[in-house]
């Protein structure tokens, strides 16, 4: 694969991964470039390897084989160019933290280990709360939340973190419409402000509404693209193997909303 | 006056209580601070184990320095090897959890009391050589403290808070979550393994004071009473460094007066101190959590309150008592909900709100939905109702949708009553199925199938819905042009309207 050189770099590029637990690979050869500025949501059925995926771009788990390059560097030398949400069940809420040091930590990857938080942090910390609108809870624990507003949490966190790239881990798991909605905004705007987005998602009802571009994937990348393209009767079939019988109604639900 | 503080003064003129006092509140605030991170990473089980793993290093220290230089009780020697011990044990247990199918509280359970053994079995055997009382490493000797110890405490004590404060936001960050951790390019498994050595260092300048049976304790329980009380981990850290520091005063005074065991009396202490809190904590307390439960109205009695004054209104609070047997806390419910701004008290009695009347509508229309539901799935008559009664409170909407759509959006329940519209569908702009609308409704058109039944119905046309026919199974809309159309329920359906 060849990369022109004058142009900006594309904001992910994953070429030829495979990441395995034990013999069965967790993901086997996917290859796919992310341009930037796109909200792109990562759709499969369960046990598909979407976390994984998104753990890889992190660099968080051990590559059998592949490249990963977050704006043209390699991932392992890419700390902090990626800002990560993870899924809410994996979050310890008791844990004692406010909600303004959630999003300071977003801040930690800037700040060397002999100084404190300055002045500047602080205001991105507020500019980000501010952008989520959760700053009248900054100084809320954040067992005390709604499962939302812990979600909003967690991404003023991403935003603090003055990242282009985020990515997020099932941020629409089990919160009701409107908070699922307010999430959106907030995706939305950080879009609109040049930031690219990478979702997992579970609802393939909502997924042609909310993102630019689709990845579907089951060990192997199935398809990545415009929507139309991804949620397409066959591909979705062959990947989420007969459980089909949903998606004829698809068209009706999302109108129903 | 001064008797009244003679128990208090008379301790303090003796030096070896004075050295326990200062010994003891080094140990305790650096197992304050390091205790916190222990019980939120979930490490207690590990500090109990490297407590009595120590022993064996304690021993071998010993034997080292005797066999080969001839120094007796040689406790920098004692120190090294106890940390060895606490290293090697660590490594022991991680090594057999992943290698192995053993999971890892097996495997530290295992490793321990395995490393321990060797040291009771070594100090059994060279029994002649090694002059240890193992007495006092078990129960610890907090009066008897020699100054080496003290030294030993102090050093360990500033080494290790020094660590803790310096690299704080790491430590916090790796604990709450290592993935952020590790994608901003922390070292999370040298920080695993530095917090692991802390915990090494305190327990051993811990055990002399408490003994190896206590000294978890001592790491744990002050932190736990901690945490109990603060929603930061910085304050979580200064509140278990306090809570330490009062156990060892009061357990000394208390050793000191019963003459009882020093390391014994210090646990008993921040037991009861922790137990106290447990129960008037401001928040996370169980008296708080107890009134709380106590005022809380059951989401059953709120309903059936609400459902009976939207049968009886106005009606009196007497009337309701009669009417609902089953409940007792009936009028602390209706103070509730008129707090809540569902009911509002007139002189002729209860009546509902605007807000109240929705949701008794929402209430009637789940508890007739069910009645139909029960008696499509054939349950005996005498029995819909009262099964009714309780499935009503099964409200959630999709529940209740499904139930409406499978019945074909019944009108009436099997006993004849109307069954309330959605409440949703009344909203303007609400956009909704054609098939969930009463009679009588003004909607705009938003989709219509392109062909077969309801290909006469044009996106952005007004209509008129009528009664149904057949039944309740035939839908009937009136065009604009008075052209009526009938459609049944699977094409009543694929029509979707907005309401205006």
């Amino acid at each position: 694969m060849t990369i022109n050189d004058s142009a900006e770099p594309a904001a992910i590029e994953v070429e030829n991964l495979t990441v395995s637990y034990g013999p069965k690979p967790a993901l086997l050869d996917v290859s796919l470039t992310i341009e930037k500025g796109l909200l792109v949501g990562v759709i499969g059925p369960n046990g598909a390897g979407k976390s994984t995926l998104i753990k890889a771009i992190l660099g968080f788990v051990k590559r059998d084989v592949g490249v990963v390059r977050i704006q043209g560097i390699p991932a392992e030398k890419a700390k902090g160019l990626v800002a990560y949400v993870p899924q809410r069940g994996t979050v310890d809420w008791d844990f004692p933290v406010c909600v303004k040091e959630v999003a300071m930590m977003g801040r930690y990857g800037h700040i060397p280990w002999y100084r404190n938080p300055g002045k500047k942090d602080w205001e991105m910390v507020n500019e980000a709360l501010e952008m989520v609108r959760m700053t009248e809870f900054s100084n809320r624990q954040i067992g005390q939340l709604s499962g939302g507003q812990q979600q909003r949490v967690f991404m003023a966190r991403a935003l603090a973190q003055s990242s282009e790239i985020l990515l997020l881990d099932e941020p629409f798991a089990g919160v009701d419409a409107a908070t699922e909605r307010a999430i959106l905004d907030v995706l939305d705007r950080a879009r609109s402000s040049g930031r690219t987005l990478v979702v997992v998602h579970h609802d393939l009802t909502t997924a042609a509404e909310y993102f630019d571009r689709l990845i579907l994937i089951k060990q192997r990348l199935f398809a990545y693209g415009k929507p139309e393209a991804v949620l397409d009767e066959n591909l979705l079939s062959e990947v989420y193997e007969g459980r089909l019988r949903v998606f004829s109604n698809i068209n009706k639900t999302q109108l129903y909303r | 006056m001064i008797s009244l503080f003679e128990p208090i003064i008379t301790p303090l003129r003796e030096p070896f209580f004075i050295k326990a006092l200062i010994g003891g509140s080094m140990v305790a605030v650096v197992c304050g601070v390091v205790g916190c991170l222990v019980i939120l990473r979930r490490m207690a089980f590990l500090g109990d184990a490297l407590s009595h793993a120590m022993i064996a290093g304690v021993v071998g220290g010993y034997l080292f320095m005797k066999l080969l230089f001839g120094i007796e009780a040689y406790a920098p020697a004692m120190l090294v090897g106890s940390l060895i011990a606490a290293v090697l044990t660590v490594f022991l247990i991680g090594f057999v959890s992943r290698l192995s199918r053993i999971k890892e509280d097996t495997s530290i359970g295992i490793m321990y009391t395995g490393v321990f053994a060797a040291g009771v079995v070594m100090v059994s055997i060279f029994r002649n050589y090694v002059h240890i009382d193992l007495m006092h490493f078990i129960m610890g000797d907090v009066l008897g403290m020699a100054d080496v110890d003290l030294w030993a405490s102090a050093f360990i004590a500033a080494l290790v808070l020094s660590v803790i404060l310096l690299f704080f936001r790491y430590f916090q960050l790796a604990s709450f979550d290592p993935i952020m951790a590790a994608s901003i390019g922390m070292p999370i498994v040298m920080i695993d393994y530095v917090l692991t050595t802390c915990v090494s260092l305190v327990v051993v300048s811990a055990v002399s004071m408490v003994g190896v049976i206590l000294v978890v304790g001592l790491l744990i329980t002050p932190a736990a009473t901690a945490y109990l009380l603060s929603d930061r981990l910085d304050h979580m850290m200064i509140l278990s460094s306090f809570f330490g520091v009062t156990s060892i005063i009061g357990g000394l005074y208390l050793c000191f007066h019963l003459d009882s065991s020093g390391g014994g009396a210090i646990m008993l202490f921040c037991t009861f101190q922790f137990l106290l809190v447990l129960f008037v904590a401001p928040r996370y307390g169980l008296l708080v959590r107890w009134i709380k439960l106590r005022r809380i109205i059951p989401q059953q009695l709120a309903e059936d309150i609400i459902g009976t004054v939207a049968r009886y209104s106005p009606i009196s609070q007497a009337k309701i008592r009669k009417l609902l047997p089953e409940h007792v806390k009936i009028q602390r419910g209706i103070k509730a909900l008129i707090f809540e701004g569902y009911l509002c008290m007139s002189d002729s009695g209860l009546t509902l709100t605007p807000e109240g009347q929705k949701e008794a509508q929402r209430i009637i229309r789940s508890h007739r939905l069910w009645e139909a539901y029960l008696q499509h799935v054939g349950t005996p008559s005498e029995e819909i109702h009262p099964k009714a009664h309780s499935l009503e409170h099964m409200h959630d909407p999709s529940a209740v949708e499904y139930i409406d759509d499978i019945l074909g959006h019944p009108v009436q329940d099997p006993h004849g009553q109307e069954i309330p519209e959605d409440p949703s569908c009344r909203e303007p702009g609400a956009i909704v199925l054609l098939s969930q609308l009463r009679s009588g409704r003004k909607v705009k058109i938003v989709k219509a199938p392109k062909s077969g039944k309801g290909s006469e119905l044009q996106p952005g046309e007004i209509i008129l819905t009528g009664n149904r026919q057949n039944g309740g199974k035939i839908w009937v809309v009136e065009k604009h042009s008075g052209q009526l159309i009938k459609l049944d329920h699977h094409a009543a359906d694929a029509v979707i309207v907005e309401c205006i």
